[in-house]
């Protein structure tokens, strides 16, 4: 039950640890920045997995919260000069955490289906008003953005430098999603999982489902609005693309490609649709058309994603080694029974 | 007195139209519980396909005729070799499917048409202009209109007043008991798939003229139809005809009163739905 | 004071009236059956009284507290818990976090965002109490669609126990199971009910009257007769409208 005690994940944690800390004395330029986008997604898909994958809620309206954290750090940082770009992230993920709050009261009257519908007229009618309300935003052109330089008690750090601004965003999302991680195995985080199971039963264990649900919601957005803070801030520009469906669609796909029953899913995901991205992007322009093949194509055959594939290979060579041991193989099965 | 009727008669095409394109979407939830994300595009590939057609025959009705029956090969297609294969693995699946189904046909549009929109011309009475109710007032919108009526009773006629609409309707309530019946299930679940999909190509065929042909026609007319069932109620065809009313005629009054907030009337709607009456105006209680 | 008390309750479906007045008063510590024939409206009643759905009219007190439109999961917290006659578990989950689900609801780790329940000694132990009060000490990481359907029913009861209710509300406890089966979980029952309310629908008679202190037989909507088993047995009315005709 308790993952943190295996002493082999405990040292892989740190393994990883170190390696992300010294990443930028080994990669530099371009290869820094793929690095530093593969963190900001992995946070939005690590949060669009806790509805997806945890939850069980399907929403096509992610980047409804993604964007508006983009925007709000922009428009923030606009009007306000001399704003510490601390101060403006916390406002405006406190801000999208607030706005989820509100969406998510009018869209979780309804479940299932219906849910999944009303996320992407929702995440529509913000694209609508992010266009439409041009003065605020910019509208089509988008909104530049100049990020003001970090001072610590030590050390400044300037967001403008690549280095720089991978550190910052690895201090800010990496503890977050550890957060998501360990939340995983909190009251909340089981409570999830097990409405999705069986939200009746919960009802009758006293639960107050709506109230978990809604509260899961509003978290997940403020996270979404977190990464898009984040996003906006590492381009120094915003445009509506961030707010768009086809945001959704990105980490659609990148939980997806992941695998949504693992928490590292999302998180290899998004590496590999930002490597895939930016690999096939050069080689040609309809790059989206075989995005979209591969996730038929998953969707069809591993609806596990790559987690899932790893999983089925790591236990047929465990089956290979040993005498098959069938219950252990149920049990891997059910990763989210946390056993 | 005559700006309101035509506003009013925009509305009404406007309206026919919405209910040609949710009538399917919604056929297709009523029926199989699954929601067609993919619907609107195969609804912008109505639109290309008559587009084509036209260049090649030069012949409106033969588009009107034959792009909706491609549209029922590519819906029987999908049916049996893709959705039919993740049907097992739950409604999470489904949806994901159509949804990336979606994603790949509006970029197959945009690989073999371009992003340049195309007009569909329409010759002979089609295009002329009647006087109707004091104005002057283009046939087309009519018979947009006109064809979304005659489609509403053929359907209403069909599922209520004919054996196949019992057969479907019994399949969809229990299948295991219709398939010991002798009736192949499967096969009718195909069959109102590609029947949806030959509606969203009818629409788009009839959108044609109407609208622009366009890579972005797909994203215009998904959000509007699904506010459509939304309010109307999920998987209802009566819903789905006051809905496609209510909402063409608040779009075009919309544009008249507040040209910058015709699309926030209709989410203000939608919300007011949800909150009063979550099921939509004629659905069932979850 | 009663624990539980039904006063005139009244509940139409649609026009359809299938309870039409239904009273009764439990006290605490009291095992309370409820038999009828098929349509009499038990499965109604017992909806209402778990809070599955609100009386059309009439009301149901619980410790003295209107509960009658409360929500499900309140009426747990005030100490109330069912089971469910179709096994209503937690299918893909181990049957210790089956068990976990409530035995954290009652100590209010619901919903915390920082506090995780297998840290918590207290709530191990009391689960690993409740899987063995049921006998599934041997069974607790097995995930629960991977147990025999008997194992099924156990768990079914260990999750109605988690909550550690005042009043336990079973939905035929036994419905499905053979004649051995039955009688272990009779048993079972009798032991975990120790002490504590409970009311049962079940049809099977046997268990009816080796588990019940008081019965009462619904019959159209009303109660026909209420009193000791013995009573119940001896009644000339329950035998006409029940045991004559169905005695399964």
């Amino acid at each position: 039950m308790a993952r943190s005690h295996n002493p082999v994940s405990r040292f892989g944690l740190w393994a990883v640890f170190v390696i992300l800390a010294v990443l930028p004395l080994i990669l530099r330029g371009y290869q820094l920045r793929l690095v530093t986008e593969v963190i900001i997604f992995s946070l939005y898909a690590v949060s669009y997995n806790l509805l997806l994958g945890y939850a069980g809620l399907l929403s096509f309206g992610h980047a409804m919260f993604f964007g508006t954290g983009a925007f709000a750090v922009a428009i923030l940082l606009e009007h306000f000069a001399g704003l510490p770009l601390l101060l403006a992230v916390t406002l405006a993920t406190a801000f999208t955490t607030a706005t989820g709050f509100v969406v998510g009261c009018l869209l979780l009257r309804v479940k299932g289906t219906p849910f999944a519908l009303l996320t992407l007229a929702f995440n529509a009618l913000f694209y609508a008003i992010a266009v439409k309300w041009s003065s605020l935003t910019g509208g089509d052109d988008g909104l530049i953005i100049d990020p003001p330089q970090l001072d610590l008690w030590l050390l400044t750090l300037d967001p403008n430098k690549g280095p720089d601004f991978y550190y910052l965003s690895l201090a800010i999302l990496g503890p977050v999603i550890l957060f998501c991680w360990y939340f995983t195995y909190t009251a909340m985080g089981r409570t999830v999982l097990l409405m999705r199971e069986n939200e009746d039963r919960m009802r009758f264990l006293g639960y107050n489902t709506l109230l978990a649900r809604l509260s899961l919601f509003t978290l997940t957005a403020g996270l979404a609005g977190l990464a898009g803070s984040i996003y906006s801030l590492f381009f120094a520009f915003v445009s509506i693309d961030a707010i768009s469906i086809e945001t959704t669609t990105t980490v659609l796909l990148m939980t997806f490609i992941g695998g949504t029953g693992h928490f590292a899913g999302p998180i290899l995901g998004a590496g590999v649709f930002i490597y895939l991205q930016n690999f096939l992007s050069e080689l040609t322009e309809n790059w989206p058309l075989i995005m979209g093949v591969l996730f038929i194509l998953m969707v069809l055959f591993t609806p596990g994603g790559l987690v899932g594939i790893i999983k089925g290979a790591a236990q047929w060579t465990a089956s290979r080694r040993k005498t098959p041991d069938l219950r252990k193989g149920a049990k891997n099965r059910h990763a989210h029974s946390g056993s | 007195m005559s700006d309101i009727a035509i506003f009013f008669l925009h509305g009404l095409a406007y309206a026919g139209l919405l209910f040609l394109v949710s009538s399917g979407l919604t056929l297709v939830f009523g029926m199989m519980s699954v929601l067609n994300f993919a619907h609107a595009s195969f609804y912008m590939l109505g639109a290309y396909f008559a587009y084509w057609l036209l260049q090649i025959t030069g012949n409106f009705w033969l588009a009107l005729l034959i792009s909706p029956l491609m549209l029922l090969v590519i819906g029987a297609l999908v049916e049996r070799f893709l959705l039919r294969k993740v049907h097992v693995l739950g409604h999470v699946h489904e949806l994901l499917l159509t949804f990336g189904l979606a994603y790949i046909i509006d970029e197959a549009v945009k690989l073999i048409w371009g992003t340049n929109p195309h007009a569909i011309i329409i010759s002979g009475f089609l295009a002329h202009t009647v006087n109707i109710m004091g104005v002057t007032y283009p046939v087309y919108r009519l018979f947009v209109f006109g064809v979304s009526m005659a489609l509403g009773l053929f359907m209403w006629l069909i599922l209520f007043k004919t054996r196949i609409g019992i057969i479907v309707r019994a399949a969809v309530e229990d299948s295991p008991m219709v398939g010991s019946l002798g009736i192949n299930v499967p096969l009718v679940f195909m069959g109102v798939f590609s029947v949806g999909a030959a509606l969203s190509g009818l629409a788009g065929v009839t959108a044609g003229p109407l609208l622009s042909v366009d890579p972005g026609m797909a994203g215009a007319i998904l959000v509007d139809a699904f506010v459509v069932i939304v309010v109307g109620g999920m998987g209802s065809l009566g819903g789905a005809v006051l809905a496609s009313f209510i909402i063409g005629e608040l779009q075009s009054f919309g544009v008249l009163l507040f040209p910058d907030f015709s699309l926030a009337l209709i989410y203000m709607l939608m919300a007011v739905v949800l909150v009063i009456r979550p099921e939509g105006l004629f659905g069932e209680k979850q | 004071m009663p624990i539980l008390e039904a006063k005139g309750i009244h509940k139409d479906f649609s026009g359809l009236e299938v309870l039409t007045g239904v009273d009764f008063q439990l006290a605490a510590g009291e095992r309370f059956a409820i038999i009828g024939p098929n349509g009499a409206g038990k499965t109604t009643l017992f909806n209402i009284l778990s809070g599955a759905f609100s009386p059309t009219r009439g009301n149901v007190l619980f410790k003295g507290e209107d509960i009658s439109r409360k929500p499900p999961h309140l009426r747990n917290r005030l100490g109330m818990s069912r089971s469910f006659q179709i096994t209503n578990v937690f299918k893909e989950i181990s049957v210790f976090d089956n068990v976990l689900a409530g035995v954290r609801s009652r100590e209010g780790l619901r919903c915390h965002y920082l506090r995780r329940p297998f840290k918590n000694r207290g709530l191990l132990e009391r689960t690993d109490e409740i899987l063995m009060q049921v006998g599934l000490e041997n069974e607790r990481d097995t995930p629960a669609h991977e147990l025999a359907y008997g194992q099924q029913r156990a768990l079914e009861m260990g999750i109605t126990l988690s909550t550690a209710p005042d009043l336990i509300l079973l939905d035929e406890p036994t419905a499905g199971m053979s004649r051995q089966e039955t009688e272990d979980a009779v048993q079972m029952i009798r032991r975990v009910t120790e002490s504590k309310a409970c009311i049962i629908i079940e049809h099977d008679m046997n268990v009816v009257f080796s588990l019940a202190d008081r019965i009462s037989v619904l019959h159209y909507g009303v109660i026909l007769a209420c009193g000791l088993p013995e009573e119940i047995r001896n009644d000339q009315r329950v035998k006409d409208a029940y045991l004559g005709q169905d005695n399964q």
